[in-house]
């Protein structure tokens, strides 16, 4: 028997020798072997290294997109209009956009002097071609803005129009913002553009372009030396380097080793301090274009009603989770709409106290009762379910039931693995969500997919269904008087408030790392999806010194 | 019929010889080598951590005004990004994981001991028996308990049952092995021939032969559990509401702080390197007290 043991023993020695073996050979052979090489190549030629978490997914700019395709692509593909660092649009391809027909007719003047990396000029009918394939083969997240085209026009290189079904009023900015425009010439030789790869050869317009992509290691892309948003015509920076780094405590210290120039994830608000001491690094700090909430599912019956989801609301300490799970850095929200939209954001409503006792009051009036003593209330039990990977939200929900608890109110913490997250959420499986919108360029495409019963893009979470919120989001939709759009926003904001749909809870700054003795010139934009890597910010880029 | 008083005396001399010197002599004998004292007091405090955590620490929980601080009188093991006591979130997460250790080891030595006498006495389930405990032992068991635990909804119990069904075949093989040894033993023959039952071979003839080998099957697979346990946590695959070193490691890593609170991560490494060390040596050294050729009988 010691023989088995023995015999054990040693294949356990051998197999742990084995492991450790390979784990030096993965670490020794891994993500970046020519650390050497610093951000000056031999001709004078500069490197700007930029860390990522994810490898890209898909090269077709016009699908669906992770974070690190749309860095990648965004640089390369340009899109009618950027967002600037004020959250507001701005010029890109596209010089100016105006409505004519009483708002049923978008039209585009695009500029002359953008070029793809094969020589031939980008014109209208590029721009017509890539809106024309994403209603054509339903592609992306831009397909749902496109809905109420019936039909675009190119009446000469610089000129497009959109031609509407209905007058909306944010469809020039939606579709401007968020559409990428790719070489018809390229791409219409390609046929089924759902199933088109677009892995190699990579034709684009942009200020960068993609040379060569070796997965799980690095994507390096070349300059564009006709890119007309750079000072002087051209990047500064001859070549971009995304490098994969999928734990970003090694990625902030591959910055701190000088292994990459940039983070392109934002530094975790607990971690900021790792750059004290640091000189050479620098922090640039941004706002969010969307929000961390806790969204109620209508089907639910305690959910369905509107003082539980008002007593949860006051049940839930957000100064508090503001000042310890995000160090302070982020802004308090009391309607859906972000402060950072503030012509619309209406400021007469005030986020629900906290206020446990109030709750429970407000709970007891609603004929919820403690029967056992135990201080929570009988058969209200609720489950928040949450993203495991994402550290602040998995925090808030952590307090929020401890918080919920006081005001007699039993949680249970759902925060599961990603992919296990998304399919709930996607089949309505949960009581509370927990999470984080990404990006909302404009307040009304927000409350379209948040609130509208027939659901256009798919992340009415509340699976809410109320015909009063339909009527006033169409009627806001269709107007285009600026004023009365925006006082029909604020009506909005203050009904969502009042049946607490959700609880928003903060707006977060981003802290973006970059090393400022190699490199500056950046251009932040709001949120960590656009931060220092737009096609913009990469083009105003200069090394130092 | 079986004849427990004919059956007994050879049945009896022969196990005892085979396991050694008696139970008492046995941990006395155990409890000499210090490598097994110290491996035996280190569990011996564990489990006290465990069972009277809330006596030695509040639970960890809200938000503190220190954050990130490095251990100090006030703080033992230093605060988390939130503040949070470290040493509080080791003390509690030691229930987590001697709970899930010593019962995910449970499941896997009930199960792991049932098909492995069933495998070594009787020739036709030894034929499936083999068969199953060699392709689960071929399983790739880490992407399948990821698989698993991603799938159900994580709480302690499903995490237990998890590593526990996983952990039975090493358990199975090991006893088998022994099995086969001791029912080829006279006194097995003996005892089929005076008319003993099958089960009353396995249960009272085999069984206590292979009861030490059980014993350290239990503190291996449970050190083990401990290991997977810890690792499914820290993939996030761990019970939210439960605090675990895996978590511990976990809240570290996700908030970007293992490069500057290096004591976030060393404390609750140095537990599960603790346990899983005491439970390793306990088990080393009970196999070597029992083994009559390590001890020159």
């Amino acid at each position: 028997m010691s023989k088995s043991i023995n015999g054990r023993a040693r294949r356990w020695r051998a197999a742990v020798a084995l492991g450790a073996a390979a784990a030096l050979g993965l670490s020794g052979c891994g993500l970046n072997e020519d650390n050497g090489a610093s951000g000056d190549g031999a001709a004078g030629d500069t490197v700007l290294r930029i860390g990522t978490t994810t490898d890209v997914s898909n090269f077709n700019p016009l699908q669906s997109l992770s974070k690190t395709d749309s860095w990648i692509l965004n640089a390369m593909y340009p899109h009618l209009l950027r967002i600037d660092a004020n959250a507001k649009k701005a010029p890109e391809l596209a010089k100016d956009y105006t409505y004519e027909n009483d708002g049923k007719t978008a039209v585009f003047h695009l500029r002359d002097d953008f070029t793809w990396t094969d020589g031939k000029p980008v014109v209208a009918d590029d721009v017509k071609f890539s809106a024309e394939s994403i209603m054509k083969y339903k592609l992306g997240n831009v397909a749902a803005k496109l809905t109420w085209v019936t039909s675009i026009e190119a009446p000469d290189a610089t000129t497009v129009k959109f031609n509407l079904s209905q007058p909306y009023a944010p469809f020039a900015e939606g579709v401007g913002f968020w559409m990428s425009v790719v070489p018809k010439h390229v791409f219409e030789g390609a046929g089924d553009l759902s199933k088109f790869a677009n892995d190699s050869n990579w034709v684009g317009a942009g200020p960068f372009v993609l040379e060569s992509a070796t997965k799980g290691q690095r994507y390096v892309m070349k300059r564009n030396d006709k890119y007309p948003l750079a000072p002087g015509g051209k990047p500064a920076v001859s070549k971009v380097e995304y490098r994969l780094y999928p734990d970003v405590n090694t990625m902030m210290l591959a910055l701190r080793n000088g292994d990459i120039d940039l983070m392109g994830t934002p530094v975790p608000a607990s971690a900021a301090k790792t750059f004290e001491s640091d000189s050479k690094i620098k922090m640039t700090k941004v706002g969010a274009l969307g929000f961390a909430h806790l969204t109620y599912n209508m089907n639910n019956k305690d959910l369905a009603k509107q003082e539980v989801r008002q007593a949860l609301s006051m049940a839930i300490d957000t100064k508090s989770i503001i000042s310890s799970v995000l160090q302070g850095d982020a802004q308090q929200m009391s309607g859906p709409i972000s402060p950072i939209f503030a012509d619309y954001d209406n400021t007469e409503i005030q986020p629900y106290p906290f206020d446990p006792a109030g709750a429970k009051a407000k709970l007891t009036a609603a004929g919820y009762k403690d029967g056992n003593g135990d201080g929570l209330f009988d058969g209200l039990e609720l489950g928040v379910a949450c993203d495991q990977s994402n550290a602040n939200i998995t925090r808030v929900v952590q307090l929020f039931r401890e918080s919920a608890a006081k005001a007699g109110i039993k949680l249970e913490n759902e925060c599961v693995e990603r992919n296990t997250f998304l399919s709930r959420t996607k089949d309505g499986k949960y009581d509370i969500d927990a999470s984080q919108w990404g990006v909302f360029d404009n307040p009304m495409d927000q409350l379209r997919s948040t609130y509208l019963s027939s659901n256009p893009g798919g992340i009415n979470y509340n699976l809410l269904k109320s015909p009063e919120i339909d009527q006033l989001i169409n009627d806001a939709a269709g107007t285009t008087d600026p004023a009365a759009f925006a006082t029909k926003i604020k009506n909005i904001d203050k009904v969502v408030h009042e049946q607490a749909y959700l609880t928003p809870l903060y707006v977060e700054n981003f802290q973006f790392a970059y090393n400022a003795s190699k490199f500056g010139g950046f251009e932040a934009s709001p949120s960590d999806l656009l931060g220092m890597v737009t096609a913009y910010s990469l083009a105003q880029v200069k090394p130092v010194g | 019929m079986s004849s427990p008083l004919v059956t007994d005396p050879a049945a009896a001399a022969v196990p005892v010889q085979e396991v050694g010197p008696g139970t008492r002599s046995a941990w006395r004998t155990f409890l000499r080598q210090p490598s097994g004292l110290l491996a035996a007091l280190v569990l011996v405090v564990m489990v006290l951590l465990a069972v009277f955590a809330p006596l030695i620490a509040d639970e960890p929980g809200g938000t503190g005004a220190d954050v990130l601080r490095a251990p100090s009188g006030g703080h033992w093991f230093g605060t988390d990004d939130l503040g949070q006591d470290i040493f509080a979130q080791v003390v509690w997460g030691t229930r987590t994981s001697l709970l899930i250790g010593v019962a995910a080891s449970l499941i896997a030595i009930v199960l792991g001991t049932a098909i492995g006498l069933a495998s070594a006495y009787f020739r036709r389930v030894d034929a499936i028996g083999t068969v199953v405990t060699d392709v689960m032992l071929a399983l790739p068991t880490l992407p399948l308990m990821i698989m698993l635990a991603a799938i159900v909804s994580p709480s302690v119990w499903t995490l237990t049952v998890i590593i526990g069904v996983f952990a039975w075949p090493e358990v199975a093989r090991l006893i088998r092995s022994q099995g086969l040894v001791v029912s080829a033993m006279p006194y097995i023959d003996g005892a089929r021939v005076l008319g003993a039952s099958g089960w009353r071979i396995v249960t009272r003839e085999i069984m206590p032969a292979v009861v030490p080998l059980i014993v350290v099957s239990v503190l291996l697979t449970a050190s083990r559990a401990v290991i997977s346990e810890a690792g499914l946590s820290f993939l996030g695959l761990g019970d939210p509401d439960a605090w675990s070193w895996g978590r511990i490691l976990l809240n570290a890593q996700r908030s970007g702080v293992v490069a500057i609170a290096w004591w976030q991560t060393l404390f609750p490494s140095l537990a599960i390197l603790l346990l899983v060390l005491a439970a390793t040596v306990a088990g080393m050294r009970f196999n070597d007290i029992r083994d009559p050729r390590r001890n020159g009988g």
